[in-house]
C-alpha cells in the first residue's frame, strides 16, 4: 500500500515538473517585441459584429470605415472620404490598397457584405445604421438610409461595424479583418493573442506580437502589472496608484466619454417643478465628489458632453450650496418647519434610486443625502439591481443616479435622441418638451456640421436652463503601464488600444 | 433491470419538473435581454424598436407557450442559441466545461493532499498540539474569503517569488494558484470531518474484534477504520463536487480562469435565457451522475449497504 502511495507521489511530482518545464520552454521561446494589455471587460466571442466589448477593434484586428480622433473629431479610416448632399444618400470612397489578413482586396463589395452581415446579425447595428440599400461599384459604395440621417458617418465609428471578410467562417474565434494585427489564437474570457500583419496598408506595426488579456478584478489587474504578467493595465484600483508609482509604473488618467448624472422623474409631483430640480442640483457638491469619491480622477461636468466637443456650449455658472438650494425650494413654495422641509404642511421625502455596478454612484447618492439632511430633507436611497429595467417599469421614484456614454461616436444626436425625445429608449424621466423635441427633430434633418453644432448647443442650453437632467462628473479612464512601454495613448473613446505605433523596449 | 428503469423514469420526470420551474423563475425575474441586445446605452433606439424586438423574440407570449417552444427544441437536442453571442448553448457549455472540470479536479487533489494526512494525524494524536494545529487550520481555512486568499497567494507566488503566473490558463502552472485557493478552503472542512469519522470508527466493535484476532494495526487501519471513515466523507464530497463545479466564480474571475460558473453569472446579468436554462439542465444531469457515482463508491467502501440490497430481494 505504501508503495502505491509513493508511486502516486512520484507521479504527481513528475506531472508538476513536466507542466512547469513545458511552460518555461514556452516562455523561453518568446522573441521579438511583444507586450500584454490587460483590459477589464472579458469577452467570450471576438466576432467583430457581435462582441459588445469591441475586442477586435480594440486589439487592432478590425477597422471601421470612420474613426474618432483623440480630438474627438471624425476621421477617415477604411473610407478615404464620404459625401452626401441630402443626408440620406451617401457615397463612401473605400481606400485603395487595403487587404484583409488573408490577402483578399478590400473593395466596396466586401464592405457592403460586411455591413450587411453586421446589420443582419446584430439588432443594435441595424438600429444604429438604418440602412435601406447599398450598391457597390469598384471602390465606391453608395448607401441610402431609411430616413434623412446626417449623423450616419459617426454611426460608422461603432466598432460593431468593423469590416471583415465574411467569406471566412470562424468569426467567433478567428475573424479576418484589416488591422495592423491578425488573430493568432483566442481563449474565450482569457486572452486574445495577435501577431503583426506584415501587409498592413498603413505601415507595419512596431510590435511583433501582443496579448489582449482580460481580468474583471481590479486588484488582480494591478497585481498582474506588478508581477510582470501584464505591461499595460486598465483601471487599476485608485487606492493602489501611489504604490504602483513607487514601483516605477506610469499612470495616465484622462477624462472619458462617460458622464455620471441625475435623472429627474418628471411624473414625480416634486420633480416636475423646475426650482426643485435646481435645488437638488445645487445640493450636489461636485468638487467633493471628484476629490473624495473619485480621488481626483474625474472632471466636474457642466453638461452631458466633455467641453472639448465642438457641440458643447459654454454654460453659465450656477448657484450651488445649501443656501442656494434653500432659495430654490422657497421659490417652489416649500417651507422649513421645525427644521424639516415641507410642502403644503407635509414633510418632504425624496426617493432616490442608485445601483452598484458603478460603485461611485451609491456614494454620490449618500453625499447628496447628507447635504439634504442639513436642509431638513429626508432622502430614502434604494439600491436596485438593474437600473434600466427599474426606471422603465416603475414610477415611484423622484430622481436616480445614472451613468452613460454621452457621445461615444463623436456626435451629440445619440444622447439627445435617446434621453430627451419622448420615444427615446433612455428617456426614463418621461420628458416631453415640445420646444426641445422640435430642435432635436431639426438636428436630425440638418446635414451641415456647423448648423448641427448650433442646434445641439441650443438643445443643451434648454436642458441646462430648465435642469431637465443634472450632470455631475466625467470619470477618468485610468491606465497604468510599466516603464519601457512606448507610444502609449489612452484613447478617450477606448476603441483603439493596440495600435501600430505602440512599442516596447526589448 | 426494474430498479434501473424506475430510476430512469424518475430522472426524466425530475428533469422536466426542474426545467419547467427554472423556466418560470427565469421569466418571472424582472428584465429581459432586449435592451442589451440593442445596446441602448450606446445606440439611439426608440421604445417602439425595443417593443418590436420583444415581439420578434416572442417575449409577449404566455410563459407556458414559450416553455412549450423551448421543450420542442429540446426534444430535437437543441438548447437554442445565446441571445448575446448567437452561439449554440450546448457548444458554449461544452467549451467552458473542460476548464471547470480541470479546476475542480486540481482543487480536489489539493484538498485530498491536505485533508487526508492532516485528518489522520489529528485523529491519531487526538488532543495534542497536532490536533490543535489542525483545528486552527480548519478555523482559519473556512473563515478566510477565497478572493482574499487568492490575492495573498498571488502576492507570494507571483510577485514576491515570481514562480507562478498570476492569471490566465494554458499550462499546469496556471492552475496551481486557483486550485490552491479552492482546495485550501475545502480541506478545512474535510480535515475535521475525517478526524471525527476516524475516531468514531476506531471505537467500533469490529475493530476491537480485529485487534483481538491479532491483526496488525496498519491493516486494521487501512482495511477497516479508514475505509469505514471515508463513507461520510465521500457523501459530503459528492455535494461539494456539485457546488465546486457550479460555484467557483470568485476564483474564476480573480485568476482569469473562466469556466461554467462565470458564464452563467454573466448570462443571469444579461438575462440570456437559453444559456441559463441550458446551464440548469447541464448541471442537474452532472449532479445526478455524481450522486450515482457517490452511491457506487459508498457501496464499495461498505459491503453492508450492498448486502442490505441483496437481503431485500
Amino acid at each position: 500500500m505504501l508503495q502505491y502511495g509513493k508511486r502516486i507521489w512520484i507521479l504527481l511530482v513528475i506531472l508538476l515538473l513536466v507542466g512547469c518545464s513545458q511552460s518555461s520552454s514556452e516562455e523561453g521561446a518568446k522573441s521579438g517585441k511583444e507586450l500584454t494589455v490587460l483590459f477589464n471587460f472579458p469577452t467570450s466571442t471576438i466576432d467583430p459584429h457581435l462582441d459588445s466589448n469591441y475586442t477586435a477593434v480594440r486589439a487592432g484586428v478590425g477597422e471601421t470605415l470612420v474613426k474618432i480622433s483623440e480630438e474627438l473629431e471624425l476621421e477617415p479610416w477604411l473610407a478615404e472620404k464620404w459625401e452626401s448632399k441630402d443626408g440620406q444618400n451617401w457615397m463612401f470612397q473605400i481606400r485603395e490598397g487595403v487587404t484583409f489578413h488573408n490577402g483578399k482586396k478590400v473593395d466596396a463589395r466586401a464592405v457592403k457584405e460586411s455591413l450587411e452581415r453586421a446589420s443582419k446579425d446584430n439588432p443594435a447595428v441595424k438600429a444604429a445604421l438604418k440602412i435601406r440599400k447599398m450598391e457597390a461599384d469598384g471602390q465606391r459604395l453608395t448607401i441610402q438610409t431609411e430616413e434623412v440621417f446626417p449623423q450616419f458617418p459617426s454611426e460608422l465609428v461603432h466598432p460593431n461595424t468593423a469590416i471583415i471578410d465574411v467569406a471566412e467562417k470562424d468569426f467567433d474565434k478567428k475573424p479576418v479583418g484589416t488591422g495592423p494585427f491578425k488573430v493568432a489564437s483566442f481563449e474565450p474570457g482569457v486572452a486574445l493573442n495577435v501577431e503583426r500583419f506584415e501587409k498592413y496598408w498603413d505601415g507595419k506595426a512596431k510590435l511583433d506580437k501582443a496579448t489582449f488579456a482580460f481580468n474583471e478584478d481590479a486588484n488582480a489587474r494591478q497585481m498582474a502589472l506588478r508581477s510582470g504578467d501584464a505591461d499595460i493595465v486598465f483601471r487599476p484600483p485608485v487606492e493602489n496608484l501611489e504604490q504602483l508609482k513607487a514601483e516605477k509604473a506610469k499612470i495616465e488618467s484622462v477624462p472619458g466619454l462617460r458622464t455620471h448624472q441625475l435623472i429627474f422623474n418628471m411624473d414625480s409631483p416634486y420633480m416636475k417643478e423646475e426650482n426643485v430640480r435646481k435645488a437638488v442640483d445645487a445640493l450636489m457638491d461636485r468638487k467633493e465628489i471628484v476629490e473624495h469619491i473619485l480621488n481626483g480622477h474625474a472632471v466636474v461636468a457642466k453638461g452631458p458632453f466633455l467641453a472639448d466637443f465642438p457641440f458643447a456650449p459654454s454654460y453659465e455658472e450656477k448657484k450651488s450650496g445649501i443656501e442656494a438650494a434653500e432659495q430654490y425650494f422657497t421659490q417652489a413654495g416649500f417651507q422649513i418647519q421645525n427644521g424639516k422641509l415641507a410642502k403644503d404642511g407635509k414633510p418632504v421625502r425624496f426617493k432616490v434610486l442608485t445601483y452598484s455596478s458603478r460603485p461611485e454612484l451609491p456614494l454620490i447618492a449618500q453625499i447628496l443625502q447628507a447635504k439634504a439632511k442639513e436642509l431638513g430633507i429626508e432622502m430614502e436611497i434604494q439600491q436596485v439591481e438593474n437600473i434600466d429595467e427599474y426606471l422603465a417599469a416603475n414610477d415611484d421614484w423622484d430622481f436616480a443616479t445614472y451613468s452613460s456614454l454621452t457621445a461615444p461616436r463623436g456626435d451629440a444626436a445619440y444622447f439627445l435622441n435617446a434621453a430627451f425625445m419622448p420615444d427615446g429608449a433612455l428617456n426614463y424621466a418621461n420628458i416631453n418638451h415640445p420646444k426641445l423635441t422640435a430642435i432635436i427633430h431639426q438636428l436630425n434633418k440638418t446635414v451641415e456640421a456647423n448648423e448641427r453644432n448650433k442646434l445641439a448647443k441650443e438643445a443643451l442650453k434648454i436642458i441646462d436652463k430648465e435642469m431637465l437632467r443634472s450632470f455631475i462628473v466625467h470619470p477618468n479612464i485610468i491606465v497604468a503601464y510599466r516603464d519601457g512601454v512606448k507610444n502609449w495613448v489612452t484613447s478617450k473613446s477606448e476603441y483603439y488600444i493596440l495600435t501600430k505605433e505602440l512599442d516596447v523596449e526589448k | 433491470m426494474i430498479p434501473i428503469t424506475k430510476r430512469l423514469v424518475e430522472f426524466i420526470l425530475f428533469l422536466f419538473l426542474l426545467s419547467f420551474i427554472s423556466f418560470i423563475l427565469i421569466k418571472l425575474a424582472p428584465g429581459d435581454p432586449v435592451k442589451r441586445m440593442l445596446q441602448v446605452d450606446e445606440v439611439s433606439v426608440t421604445k417602439e424598436q425595443i417593443e418590436a424586438l420583444r415581439e420578434e423574440l416572442k417575449f409577449h407570449e404566455p410563459v407556458y407557450i414559450q416553455y412549450w417552444h423551448w421543450l420542442k427544441r429540446f426534444f430535437q437536442f437543441d438548447l437554442g442559441n445565446s441571445y448575446i453571442t448567437k452561439q449554440p448553448v450546448l457548444s458554449e457549455l461544452l467549451s467552458r466545461f473542460p476548464a471547470t472540470l480541470m479546476l475542480t479536479c486540481a482543487s480536489l487533489i489539493v484538498m485530498i493532499l491536505i485533508s487526508v494526512p492532516l485528518g489522520i494525524l489529528s485523529a491519531l494524536y487526538k488532543n495534542t498540539w497536532v490536533d490543535h494545529l489542525s483545528r486552527l487550520f480548519a478555523l482559519v481555512g473556512s473563515s478566510i474569503p477565497s478572493f482574499w486568499l487568492g490575492l495573498l497567494l498571488i502576492e507570494w507566488f507571483s510577485i514576491k517569488l515570481g514562480i507562478l503566473p498570476s492569471m490566465g490558463k494554458g499550462t499546469v502552472k496556471h492552475i496551481i494558484l486557483p486550485s490552491l485557493t479552492l482546495g485550501i478552503a475545502m480541506s478545512a472542512v474535510y480535515v475535521r470531518l475525517l478526524r471525527s469519522s476516524l475516531l468514531e470508527s476506531w471505537n467500533e466493535d469490529y475493530v476491537k474484534a480485529a485487534r483481538a484476532r491479532g491483526i496488525k494495526e496498519r491493516r486494521i487501519f487501512l482495511s477497516h477504520v479508514f475505509r469505514r471513515a471515508l463513507i461520510p466523507v465521500v457523501t459530503i464530497f459528492g455535494m461539494s463536487l456539485g457546488s465546486l463545479i457550479s460555484g467557483t466564480v470568485v476564483v474564476e474571475v480573480l485568476f482569469s480562469y473562466p469556466g461554467i460558473g462565470k458564464m452563467v453569472v454573466d448570462a443571469m446579468i444579461r438575462r440570456d435565457y437559453p444559456v441559463i436554462q441550458g446551464y440548469v439542465l447541464f448541471i442537474t444531469i452532472l449532479i445526478i451522475i455524481i450522486n450515482i457515482f457517490v452511491d457506487i463508491c459508498c457501496r464499495c467502501l461498505n459491503p453492508e449497504i450492498r448486502l442490505k440490497g441483496v437481503e431485500k430481494r
